[in-house]
C-alpha cells in the first residue's frame, strides 16, 4: 500500500528532479535545486532514526561535521580521494554516534532532546575553538578550504559545472529512500515501530530496546556524515558553524516533521516545501528583518502540527490513494456472523 | 523437581516502606493453567512483573526449566520461552494487527517471510483473520486484547503470563477469551493468570494460590481455595466470615 504510494507520489517527482537542470539551465537555479535536494538528503537520513524511533535529535549536525571534517583533512593531508574520506568519515561519525547514544536512548523526550543538543554544541565550540589537535590543523572558526585541484577531477570530487553536483546529490537522496524501503520491511524497522508505539510492550516481546536504537542511530549518523562530506565538497569549503551548527539540526528535524516522520517521501516534501521558502524570505526580507525566516519556519511548524501532526504527506496519502478503511468495513459483517 | 516449568523460591519486593510480596514461593507444572488471586495491592502484579523481568527480585530464585533467570532482562527472558500480556493493551501503532503480531514472530526469524507466514497462522488462530490487515489502533477494546495475546504468541513461549486478561470485556467476550486461553494451552503452553473475575479464573484454572498484603494464604484446586476462610476474609472482610461461619 505505501510502496505503491511512494511510487505515484515519488516517480513523478524524480522524473521532474531528473530533467529539471536541461530545462532550467541556469547555474543558480541549478545550485539552489542541489541544496533542496541536500536537504532532503539530510532530512531523510535524520529520519533514519528519529523518525521511526520516535526521539527527535537536534545534535545530528555534529555527525555531519565530524564526517565533513574527516574527508577534507584525509584530502588535504594525506591526499585521499574524498569518495573514500566521505565512507570514512561517515564510519567515523557512526563511531562516534554508538557511545553518545548509548548514553543518551536511556532519557526520553527532552531530556534526549537536550543531550543531543548539548553534545553537538560542544562538539562545535571545541572545534571553533581549536586551531590545532594532536597535529593536525582545525583551524577554529575560521574553517578549512578543500584546495582546488583545477578543473574537472571525479577523484577529487570537483568539477567545473554545478551539474555532476546536483546528480551526485539526487542519486544519494535515492539512495537513502532506498535503503530507508529496505529497512521499513526488515526486523528493525518493525521493531524501531514498536519500540515507538510501547516500549514496554516491544521489551517483553524479546526486543532490546538500546540496541536496536543504536543500529539505526549508526546508521543514521553515517548517512548523515556522506551528506556532511558531500556540503563540503559542493562549497569547497566547511566550517563548524554551517556543517555542524544547531540550524542545521534543526532544518533536519522541522522539514522532517513538517514532511511526515517515519515515511519515505516525508523529509523529501518537507525540504522542497520549506527551504524554497526559506529562502525566499531570506533573500526578500533579510536585508530588512533578521531572523524573519526563523520566524516564518516556526509558524510553519506550528501549523503543520496542528493541522498535519502526521506530516504534509497524510493527506497527499489520503488523496492519492483510496482509504484502505472500507476493506474493513465491508468485512466487520462477515465476522460478527461467524461468531 | 525438575520437571517443573516454573519454581518461584522466596521471592520478594520491597518499595520504600511497603513490602509489596513478602518472600513467596510457587510452582507449575507444565501444561498447568494456575490461577494468581487476590483483592487489589494484594502484590499480584508486583509478583507477576518480577517473574517477567520487569521488576527485580529483592530475594530468592525464579527458575525456568530449572534455570535461574533473576536478573536476567526482558528481552532475554521471551527469548528463553516466557511470554506476558499486559493489562492494558497497547498495540503498535501504525501497523497492522498482522504486523502486530510479526514483531512477536521475528524473535525466532530475522526473515520477513518466514515471520509473516507466523503471524498470519497466529492471527488466524486467534480468529481475526478479517481484520488482519486492519490498523491495529482501530481495533475494539476486546480485539486488542486478543491481538496481546496473538503477539505473546507469535513469540513461541513455552509459559505464558497473563494480566487481567478479561477486564472490562462483556460475558460474552469473556468465554470467547476462555476458550481460546484453553486452546492455547492444548497447544502445550503453561499459563500463569492474573484476574479478578472470579467466574472467570475458577471455571480456567487447574489451580490457584492466592496471595493477600503480599503473602500466600491459599493454594489447590479452585473450589476447595475459595471457601477457605482465609481467603474470604481477604476479599469480605473479617465480619462476613464470623456471619456466615
Amino acid at each position: 500500500m505505501r510502496a505503491s504510494f511512494t511510487l505515484i507520489l515519488g516517480l513523478p517527482l524524480f522524473v521532474a528532479a531528473l530533467i529539471l537542470p536541461f530545462v532550467v539551465a541556469d547555474s543558480y537555479v541549478v545550485h539552489s535545486a542541489a541544496m533542496v535536494l541536500y536537504f532532503a538528503y539530510m532530512a531523510s537520513s535524520w529520519n533514519f532514526v528519529c523518525g521511526y524511533v520516535g526521539q527527535v535529535s537536534l545534535g545530528h549536525a555534529a555527525f555531519s561535521g565530524i564526517a565533513g571534517y574527516a574527508s577534507v583533512l584525509l584530502f588535504t593531508g594525506l591526499g585521499l580521494s574524498p569518495w573514500i574520506g566521505m565512507i570514512l568519515g561517515g564510519v567515523l561519525a557512526a563511531a562516534i554516534s554508538v557511545p553518545v547514544g548509548y548514553a543518551t536512548f536511556r532519557l526520553k523526550g527532552p531530556y534526549f532532546t537536550l543531550t543531543s543538543i548539548a553534545f553537538a554544541e560542544i562538539m562545535r565550540i571545541w572545534l571553533e575553538n581549536t586551531d590545532e589537535f594532536l597535529g593536525i590543523p582545525l583551524k577554529g572558526a575560521q574553517g578549512l578550504t578543500v584546495p582546488p585541484v583545477g578543473g574537472t577531477s571525479l577523484l577529487a570530487f570537483q568539477f567545473d559545472g554545478k551539474l555532476p553536483y546536483y546528480f551526485i546529490i539526487l542519486a544519494m537522496l535515492v539512495g537513502v529512500m532506498a535503503a530507508t524501503h529496505v529497512m521499513e520491511r526488515s526486523r528493525l524497522g518493525f521493531y524501531l515501530k514498536a519500540i515507538r508505539g510501547n516500549r514496554d510492550g516491544a521489551e517483553a516481546l524479546g526486543i532490546d530496546p538500546t540496541r536496536y536504537c543504536l543500529t539505526a542511530l549508526a546508521l543514521s549518523a553515517f548517512l548523515t556524515g556522506l551528506g556532511g562530506a558531500y556540503y563540503a565538497q559542493l562549497f569547497r569549503y566547511i566550517n563548524p558553524e554551517r556543517n555542524m551548527g544547531i540550524d542545521l539540526s534543526i532544518d533536519m528535524a522541522v522539514m522532517t516533521i513538517v514532511g511526515g516522520q517515519g515515511t519515505i517521501l516525508g523529509p523529501t516534501l518537507g525540504a522542497l516545501v520549506l527551504h524554497p521558502v526559506g529562502e525566499m524570505v531570506r533573500a526578500t526580507l533579510g536585508g530588512h528583518v533578521l531572523g524573519l525566516h526563523l520566524i516564518i519556519y516556526g509558524v510553519v511548524l506550528m501549523l503543520a502540527v496542528l493541522y498535519f501532526p502526521k506530516g504534509i504527506i497524510a493527506p497527499l496519502q489520503r488523496w492519492l490513494t483510496p482509504a484502505p478503511k472500507t476493506t474493513v468495513t465491508v468485512v466487520t459483517p462477515k465476522e460478527v456472523e461467524g461468531r | 523437581m525438575s520437571t517443573r516449568i516454573l519454581e518461584v523460591d522466596g521471592i520478594s519486593k520491597r518499595f520504600g516502606g511497603l513490602q509489596a510480596v513478602s518472600p513467596l514461593s510457587f510452582h507449575m507444572e507444565p501444561g498447568e493453567i494456575l490461577g494468581l488471586l487476590g483483592p487489589n495491592g494484594a502484590g499480584k502484579t508486583t509478583a507477576f512483573n518480577m517473574i517477567a523481568g520487569a521488576l527485580r527480585t529483592d530475594t530468592g530464585a525464579i527458575r525456568f526449566n530449572g534455570r535461574d533467570i533473576v536478573g536476567q532482562k526482558p528481552w532475554d527472558i521471551c527469548r528463553l520461552g516466557i511470554a506476558r500480556t499486559f493489562q492494558l493493551s497497547k498495540p503498535f501503532g501504525g501497523l497492522s494487527v498482522v504486523e502486530n503480531v510479526m514483531v512477536g514472530a521475528f524473535v525466532r526469524t530475522a526473515a520477513e517471510t518466514e515471520a509473516r507466514a507466523e503471524a498470519e497462522k497466529v492471527v488466524d488462530f486467534l480468529g481475526l483473520s478479517a481484520k488482519a490487515c486492519t490498523d491495529a489502533e482501530d481495533l475494539t477494546a476486546f480485539d486488542r486484547r486478543k491481538l496481546e495475546l496473538g503477539r505473546a504468541l507469535a513469540t513461541g513461549p513455552r509459559l505464558l503470563l497473563m494480566d487481567e486478561v478479561v477486564a472490562g470485556a462483556t460475558p460474552t467476550e469473556a468465554q470467547e477469551m476462555v476458550a481460546l486461553v484453553r486452546k492455547v494451552r492444548d497447544l502445550g503452553v503453561s499459563i500463569l493468570i492474573v484476574e479478578h473475575v472470579m467466574k472467570v479464573i475458577m471455571g480456567l484454572s487447574d489451580r490457584v494460590i492466592v496471595l493477600d498484603y503480599g503473602k500466600l494464604i491459599a493454594d489447590g484446586p479452585p473450589q476447595q481455595v475459595v471457601n477457605q476462610p482465609d481467603v474470604l476474609k481477604a476479599y469480605f472482610g473479617e465480619r462476613y466470615v464470623q456471619v456466615h461461619a
